[in-house]
């Protein structure tokens, strides 16, 4: 698993271009979205939507699903351990 | 100034309702004739729109003050007749309607893949949505969920005849989750790209320098730049889906006209490239239809805004981030 958050830090950082966000600052706990946590939006969203089809071969459709998965690093990364198919 | 626009349709749903009725038995123009007369004179003393597009004309197209002010009158005067033929749309009057580049829609809609439809608040682009419409292909276009339910329930009566569908802009972001499904599932999605709703980050472009207008005069000509959201340029660049520039003017009192441009960009191209590529073509394409149609420019906001300010600057940093 924490190899799978480091994994995802690294490629959430490259499509991204969070090139003032250092991977040890990048707290894999810390909310996406909102003023608390790093506050990516929608668009940021799509291309995690994308990064996680093309890396991991998993499709996401469901907006409710969306919501709880893209809460913070560590939920994304339990959500690819789950349901990865590369 | 804000430079977002955040309005809706005027009008409440029983004005909405007696509207229509008021249309299934008078002719379009006698309406005109009275909001032209009565309505837009009252609307211009009342309104801050009068300013704004004052502005537009004087800066941006490049006339004179006398023909400023009076292309302001008209302008309103065109947008209360869209208004118009919107409501009589819904009640079940028909426009004599010209396309042009319609082989353009119909050659993507033979193939398996979606593709996007980019739009503007020019001339009346939801005739678009009676006229451009495939058997095959669903289409679904994105729509302002804040607007009147009056509306929203006419829109969906009359879409529901033509195989389209809405997606409404949600604050929970789950309207991305259906576009990038409607897409991936070689649907058409239509959604406007002159107004930031939903994520701030926007790029920028030279738009309607008045110099490049065949009004312009040295002495008014001064370029400005114009935010236009990032959200369908990286929808459609990361789906490297095909792109349709579609505007809808208004060509005469009963007729209208729609303009179908393809958008191109090379998909092979590094991301923010693509993204590039893809906002100058829909820029270049709005640019010519607004210098055609000066007058059907309903932006009614300061859509050049004022200078940019600290946090601005930090989204248009955030939105020009690679995505390469």
């Amino acid at each position: 698993m924490e190899q799978l958050i480091k994994d995802l830090k690294l490629q959430i950082k490259e499509a991204l271009n969070l090139e003032e966000l250092s991977l040890e600052d990048f707290d894999a706990d810390a909310p996406l979205f909102g003023d608390e946590g790093i506050g990516l939006d929608s668009i940021d969203v799509l291309e995690i939507i994308v990064l996680l089809e093309k890396e991991y071969g998993i499709r996401l459709a469901n907006p409710q699903e969306g919501k709880a998965i893209f809460k913070s690093v560590r939920t994304i990364a339990e959500y690819v351990q789950a349901n990865r198919k590369k | 100034m804000d430079n977002n626009w955040t309005g809706t349709t005027y009008g409440n749903e029983w004005m909405h309702r007696w509207l229509i009725r008021l249309l299934r038995y008078i002719d379009t123009r006698v309406i005109y004739t009275f909001t032209s007369l009565c309505v837009i004179p009252v609307c211009l003393m009342l309104n801050p729109s009068r300013g704004i597009i004052y502005r537009y004309f004087r800066q941006r197209v490049g006339y004179g003050r006398i023909k400023s002010a009076w292309k302001t009158y008209v302008n309103h005067c065109l947008f209360g007749q869209v208004v118009i033929d919107k409501f009589a749309m819904y009640a079940g009057k028909k426009f004599n309607i010209e396309v042009e580049g319609a082989e353009h829609f119909t050659e993507l809609t033979r193939q398996k893949e979606g593709f996007m439809l980019l739009s503007a608040h020019i001339g009346n682009y939801e005739i678009a949505g009676y006229t451009l419409v495939s058997k095959e292909k669903p289409l679904k276009a994105l729509v302002f969920a804040g607007e009147k339910a009056s509306v929203m329930r006419n829109r969906n009566k009359m879409f529901a005849q033509t195989n389209t569908g809405m997606i409404a802009i949600q604050p929970d972001m789950s309207h991305l989750f259906e576009i990038d499904q409607a897409l991936t599932d070689g649907e058409i999605v239509s959604m406007s790209t002159d107004r930031i709703n939903g994520s701030p980050k926007f790029i920028e472009h030279d738009f309607l320098k008045a110099s490049r207008t065949e009004h312009a005069s040295d002495a008014q000509s001064h370029g400005a730049k114009a935010k236009f959201p990032l959200g369908p340029f990286a929808i459609a660049t990361a789906r490297s889906v095909n792109v349709l520039a579609v505007n809808v003017m208004k060509s005469s009192l009963q007729g209208y006209k729609i303009y179908v441009t393809p958008l191109h960009y090379d998909k092979s191209a590094p991301r923010q490239e693509q993204i590039r590529q893809l906002s100058d073509a829909y820029v270049s394409e709005l640019e010519r239809l607004v210098c055609r149609y000066p007058t059907q420019w309903y932006n009614y906001f300061d859509f050049w805004g004022e200078s940019p300010e600290p946090s601005d600057e930090r989204t248009k940093l955030s939105a020009e981030r690679k995505h390469d």
